[in-house]
């Protein structure tokens, strides 16, 4: 065989020569390189998938070590964006594929132009409001939409598919919520990578054409307290806003000037305008203390206390503090309005 | 009445699956309910009535990641 890096995975019939060339031929957008992303990612490239297409808002942190697998101390040193710290590592790890590495966060004004051109997205977000709005997009692009979850040591993924399957929207309202998050009640990196790979397979049978095999079930598991269910997806709901009534709520909404990252103490402020991040590190430097620049991001340590982190797409992290008007203050102080 | 909720066998003083929500304190949450093997549609929860010996399924979906 003259080239045998999948050679393990022609051999797994359902896959094959056939399988193996259609994979060459997708791609994939994995929205949110955080833990779950970190794994979809890993398996995509490895698999062969023709186009990897990474899209994160955030960069790395050390605290992101104990579970986010493509990530090491460096980058965490260096405050590098997850997409583009994922990216260096993947075209280690396969140099004949594309991998695109895109430093965003995914709203309902570009969702559209992230997916373009996508045969599925998969899911590696961390809240529902995003989850929402790749819901909302992929059933109106018709594509199907992986959802993947994990907290504590609970996982859980389902594949929803446009015109065959309910969507997100059938199931739960995009009114709940509730405070669990990984930031809050904390994450074991095993139910992460469970969940993920659960992901993976149904990504993998959907690109290489086995409906046949295509899970029909939202499974659901813990792995601490030695749980496992699988339920039925069963009809869509008749009057689902999103795969039946097709409005699509997500993408009529206008994206949010500030959202808080849910447990982080961090609030992001979306900005009207780009940032020159040279101009802004002159600016910075004479009242903020740590200011430090990479060819991604500027980081800088307010005498208040919290941290402005500015990307050039406009957005500003305000980190240490959860309240919006505290944090907006701030950015009218550093930022301007 | 007696229920099966999620592997469990208890008995519970409910009539419809919103009465069951209601008693995990489950409003507002990310759940999903299956009974008997089917699918109970959120806005019919209020409604849908329960009878003895039902096997309910709580999902409650996981957001982080
Ligand atoms: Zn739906």
């Amino acid at each position: 065989m003259e080239d045998d890096r999948y050679s393990r995975q022609r051999l797994f019939a359902p896959i094959g020569d056939a399988g193996q060339a259609k994979l060459a031929d997708s791609a994939v957008c994995i929205v949110g390189m955080g833990a779950l992303g970190t794994v979809l990612a890993s398996h995509m490239v490895r698999a062969g998938v023709g186009l990897v297409r990474l899209v994160d808002r955030d960069y790395v942190e050390r605290s992101n070590l104990q579970r986010q697998m493509l990530y090491d101390e460096e980058d965490a040193a260096g405050g590098y964006p997850k997409a583009i710290a994922a990216e260096r590592k993947l075209r280690r790890v396969n140099s004949e594929i594309r991998l695109e590495a895109i430093v965003a966060d995914a709203t309902s004004a570009n969702v559209e132009s992230l997916l373009e051109g996508m045969d599925l997205a998969l899911d590696g977000t961390d809240n529902f409001q995003t989850r929402f709005l790749l819901n909302d997009a992929c059933f109106r692009q018709g594509i199907p939409f992986v959802y993947g979850g994990a907290v504590s040591s609970r996982g859980m993924s389902a594949i929803f598919v446009p015109g065959v399957t309910p969507c997100l929207r059938c199931l739960i309202s995009s009114g709940d919520s509730d405070g669990e998050t990984c930031d809050t009640i904390g994450v074991i990196a095993p139910v992460v990578d469970i969940a993920a790979s659960y992901q993976a397979v149904e990504a993998l049978k959907y690109l290489v054409g086995d409906a046949e095999h295509r899970r029909e079930a939202l499974v659901s598991f813990d792995v601490w307290g030695n749980q496992h269910f699988e339920m039925k997806l069963g009809a869509p709901r008749k009057d689902c806003p999103c795969c039946q009534r097709k409005e699509y709520p997500a993408l009529q909404a206008a994206p949010d000037e500030a959202i808080s990252l849910c447990g982080r103490g961090t609030v992001q402020i979306a900005g009207s305008r780009p940032l020159d991040l040279e101009r802004w590190r002159e600016r910075l430097a004479p009242v903020a203390a740590g200011v430090k620049l990479n060819a991604y991001l500027l980081r800088a340590e307010l005498p208040e206390g919290e941290r402005l982190v500015l990307f050039p797409d406009g957005r500003v992290l305000v980190q240490g503090t959860d309240d919006f008007v505290r944090a907006k203050t701030l950015y009218a102080r550093y930022i301007g309005s | 009445m007696e229920l099966t909720i999620n592997g469990i066998t208890q008995q519970l003083e409910v009539r419809t699956v919103g009465d069951v929500i209601a008693h995990f304190g489950l409003e507002g949450k990310p759940v999903v309910v299956e009974a008997d093997g089917e699918i109970v549609d959120r806005e019919r929860w209020g409604e849908a009535e329960l009878r003895q010996g039902m096997k309910l399924e709580l999902v409650h979906f996981v957001g982080g990641g």
